[in-house]
């Protein structure tokens, strides 16, 4: 029997349908209902335009793109044989604002969708406050209109830098807002300093505070999160950036990456038609997302849950909140250093002198974001993009499961959908 | 006798200033000379012009608005690019014909005293109305499909820079036929050297 | 305590082809939570509400304001309804239409995914369809890439305070879309006297004659009420694409269309030859102070 399940609140929509035996989940195809075909209306353009369009594959990690699209043209002119070196300043500039968005979109997952999720699951009356996410991405969004200008759809990252150049009154500003970021969390989130819940080493600690991560995490445990949702326990982070590693891990043996094995398939989804591909590396289902970050930067609590609890849901889950607060640490201290009379753009010739390709890969929130452009003369003939939730919450045959149909199976339908939820599922990214 | 209005008056002023500066050079040119070929008294005609450098920026603010209103008449009309181009050519060098003093004003005393009109006339501030023009007949071109952009400096030093030279060479005697002659050879030229590839 | 539940307008936020930007950014605004107590929220996309959207494509719920996000595909499935079918009674009975976003005012970005079905709600680019021209009077304009998240709170304010909203041809609210994005940016002085930037990524220089800057031709308030009431895209010295127009996006946005040098596109209502020649003149004089940089760091050596 096949039960269909329509979910929504994922940056669009999506259908599970489950095959259920026994009351459990035997084996489950997700399908995406909706396609754009931004790849098409890219083709013909000019390069630059681009950096305009691409954001709007998605209004919750469109500078996610912004930053793989910069990055995909400078290494189009690389490819052409243009050198050149990015300035310190610019980088830690693009950094800042692409974890602020990736922080605004874990506070928004937490409080609008997992807590709301596993209250559902539960029926343990966690508090359900969805506008302590928004208050908290407001803040992050600040901060990124600090050197972007706005948040969402900036376009402020262009081949060769970024088009601010700010003082340190901007810089105090923008630290001011992490300071405030991190308040939050600590006073509404966490309900401990930053520093004493990054270096927390066991779940046990979590047992004498009563914050809505508290909660959560209690909750979780209640459900047997930590016993359920196991995918394939491999990962992917591909992203270069200083606040993660680059690496391919089985398990926690890491190695090393090259983006050409990286392939996509059509979905599998029998029932329903789906604009979605799966992606694959070395024809291999790998999950990514904080998870395997945390793991590849050898986060030491995140590292025990793991060990304890492999890649349950409880683990991804953890993992996500114990990012917020990496990434708020790390952030405090990024723009300590900044040095801001250096450039903040290098001049480089004009686009229409390139023709070759590019590979941007940039660590969105949910995991990698790979954008490939092809330009002639300046003229984009080709795009391709492929997201995070397409490794994630792939739909294949019953014989290769993906992620998400790993960790659904064996679980009740109601547990499923929650599992499904740990991933962070991005509908508008994985059809584009 | 008809009394002759300040317009009138000043006008006169005009044409005589030019007439006398072209002929006998910016320096030598004083204003009783030209008080006295319009008739008259230099105190009067300090209640016209307050000084010579101020006469010198006006004459060139006139000629450039005389030039300007001429090309804008061409510019709104209905006829083709290049039909255009032929009829600016026809009309500079018709000025040239019947009254050289304005472009030999702007080629001998306008472009060889630049010191006189360093201040209040910096660069093209006094001949706006006249490159404005220019421009926006550029731009229709470029717009219609008719010329090939390119840097404006370009396209304007073709233009005035070769209808200047033929002024130029008629008023130094050297052109064998008259003016007339070359009107279409020019403007051929010059569409052949602007128009779309 | 929800008191008067009765009598708050009911709120449904529908999404056609969507990017989800304008959800995202309404979520920025500030006093989120008193915002929202004032109505009683059937649908929002971003979070769970009163209804699930299996709820709302059932089309039995009434509706006072509407909110439709993304450009209009009539064959567009929610939840395997089709969006005609979704919209249409709706449209019907609600007494306030609001579009956000430039896809839902004109087509904007998504258009392009279906050229020959999907167009705003009520406009296709600057034309007005028949889609929904039957209840035109009702519907508003909040047309940008994404809206700013003030804007709606205006509009449903007014709706509160049952105050005609004042609407330009595009139907765009007045008070909004009466000013220009160039107005109020920070590099004005730049624009006065025709100091050109340089390149990207210098405070310094006018970005409308090389680097693309629509703000002069541009209606919106994006250089007024700032951005996450913080900046704006020229203030950081991103040119403005013009997304609030009915023609964004447009091509090549980050440089000028020049004819022969001369910008194809001049300020709002000001005739092309009143513009070359103010430039004309502003770019004979070269100000020390303003071509100068205008703060000069000193490197250790």
């Amino acid at each position: 029997m096949i039960t269909k399940q329509i979910l929504e609140h994922i940056e669009g929509e999506a259908s599970v349908h489950f095959e259920i035996k026994d009351d459990l989940v035997n084996f489950a195809t997700v399908s995406f209902p909706h396609f754009r075909g931004m790849e098409n209306i890219l083709e013909g353009k000019n390069a630059l335009d681009a950096l305009v369009i691409t954001p709007r594959v998605c209004g919750i990690c469109g500078h996610a793109h912004l930053m793989a699209t910069t990055r995909a043209i400078e290494d189009a002119y690389k490819n052409a044989g243009i050198e050149f070196i990015l300035s310190d300043k610019s980088k830690k500039i693009r950094e800042f604002t692409l974890i602020m968005e990736m922080i605004q979109n874990h506070f928004k997952w937490l409080y609008m969708v997992i807590m709301p999720e596993v209250n559902k699951l539960t029926k343990l009356d966690v508090p359900y406050k969805p506008l302590k996410g928004a208050f908290a991405s407001s803040i992050a969004s600040k901060a990124i209109a600090v050197f972007g200008g706005q948040w969402p759809h900036s376009s402020y990252m262009i081949p060769g830098g970024v088009t601010c150049d700010p003082t340190y009154v901007d810089v105090i500003k923008a630290q001011g807002y992490v300071d405030e970021l991190i308040n939050f969390f600590q006073k509404e989130s966490v309900g401990i300093e930053l520093d004493r819940f990054l270096s927390m080493q066991t779940c046990k600690e979590f047992n004498e505070l009563d914050s809505d991560i508290a909660i959560l995490e209690r909750a979780l445990i209640f459900a047997d999160m930590q016993n359920k949702g196991f995918a394939n326990d491999r990962f992917l982070i591909m992203g270069e950036h200083n606040f993660t590693k680059v690496s391919k891990l089985k398990h926690t043996r890491a190695s090393v990456i090259d983006e050409k094995y990286i392939s996509t398939v059509n979905a599998y989804s029998p029932n329903e038609i789906t604009y979605a591909k799966n992606a694959l590396y070395k024809d291999e289902y790998y999950e990514c997302g904080p998870l395997g970050r945390m793991i590849s930067v050898s986060h030491s609590m995140v590292k025990n849950i793991h060990r304890r609890y492999k890649d349950s849901a409880y683990s991804r889950v953890m993992a996500r909140v114990f990012e917020i607060g990496y990434l708020l640490k790390y952030t405090s201290n990024l723009l300590n250093d900044i040095d801001i009379s250096e450039n903040s753009v290098v001049s480089l010739v004009d686009i229409k002198n390139i023709s070759s390709t590019g590979i941007g890969i940039v660590e969105a929130p949910r995991g990698p974001l790979i954008h490939k452009i092809e330009i002639e003369q300046g003229i984009i003939k080709n795009y391709t993009i492929i997201t995070p939730t397409q490794f994630n919450i792939g739909s294949s045959n019953i014989n290769n499961l993906t992620p998400v149909q790993l960790a659904m199976k064996g679980t009740t339908q109601q547990e499923a959908l929650f599992i499904f939820r740990t991933f962070d599922v991005c509908s508008v990214c994985t059809t584009h | 006798m008809a009394k002759i209005s300040k317009e009138e008056r000043k006008n006169n002023i005009i044409s005589a200033s030019l007439k006398l500066f072209s002929e006998r050079g910016f320096y030598i040119t004083t204003i009783p000379d030209i008080a006295n070929k319009v008739g008259m008294s230099v105190g009067n005609f300090y209640n016209y012009f307050t000084s010579k450098d101020i006469l010198a920026k006006e004459l060139l603010l006139y000629i450039a608005d005389y030039l300007g209103q001429n090309i804008r008449a061409i510019n709104e009309s209905d006829a083709s690019t290049e039909e255009k181009i032929y009829e600016i050519v026809s009309m500079y060098f018709n000025i040239a014909q019947e009254r050289p003093e304005m472009i030999e004003y702007f080629l001998r005393v306008y472009l060889s005293n630049r010191e006189v009109f360093k201040d209040g006339c910096e660069g093209m501030v006094c001949v706006s109305s006249f490159v404005t023009e220019m421009m926006i007949f550029f731009d229709d071109g470029v717009s219609s499909g008719d010329l090939h952009s390119q840097d404006f400096f370009s396209a304007f030093g073709l233009f005035m820079g070769y209808l200047g030279g033929m002024v130029f060479l008629f008023g130094e005697k050297i052109l064998p036929e008259p003016l007339e002659n070359y009107k279409s050879s020019i403007s051929l030229n010059i569409y052949n050297a602007l128009k779309t590839r | 305590m929800h008191l008067k539940q009765d009598n708050k307008l009911k709120l449904l936020w529908l999404q056609g082809v969507t990017c989800n930007g304008n959800t995202h950014s309404f979520l920025n605004l500030k006093n989120l939570e008193q915002f929202l107590d004032k109505f009683e929220i059937l649908y929002l996309p971003a979070f769970k509400t009163k209804h699930t959207l299996q709820d709302i494509v059932k089309c039995d719920l009434d509706c006072d304001v509407l909110i439709f996000e993304g450009s209009y595909d009539p064959l567009m499935l929610r939840c395997s309804v089709e969006l005609k079918d979704i919209l249409t009674p709706y449209i019907e009975k609600a007494k306030y239409i609001v579009a956000v976003g430039s896809c839902a005012s004109f087509g904007g970005i998504f258009k392009a995914s279906a050229p020959q079905r999907n167009s705003g709600l009520l406009f296709d680019g600057e034309s007005i369809t028949e889609n929904f021209i039957d209840y035109k009077d009702k519907i508003i304009n909040l047309s940008g890439c994404p809206i700013h998240p003030e804007w709606l709170s205006y509009v449903l304010n007014m709706v509160l305070k049952d105050i005609k909203i004042e609407v330009d041809e595009l139907h765009r609210p007045l008070e909004l879309y009466s000013t220009l994005a160039h107005h109020g940016c920070t590099r004005n002085e730049y624009f006065e006297w025709k100091v050109d930037a340089k390149s990207f990524g210098k405070k310094e220089g006018c970005l409308f004659y090389v680097q693309g800057c629509r703000a002069p031709m541009t209606h919106s308030s994006c250089n007024k009420i700032l951005w996450n009431e913080e900046s704006s895209k020229t203030r950081i010295g991103t040119p403005c694409f013009g997304c609030t127009e009915s023609d964004f996006p447009r091509q090549n946005l980050f440089s000028t269309k020049t004819n022969m040098s001369i910008p194809q596109d001049v300020p709002v209502g000001v005739p092309k030859r009143s513009y070359l020649t103010m430039a004309g003149i502003a770019k004979t004089f070269h100000i020390k102070r303003l071509e100068g940089k205008l703060i000069d760091y000193k490197t250790d050596s």
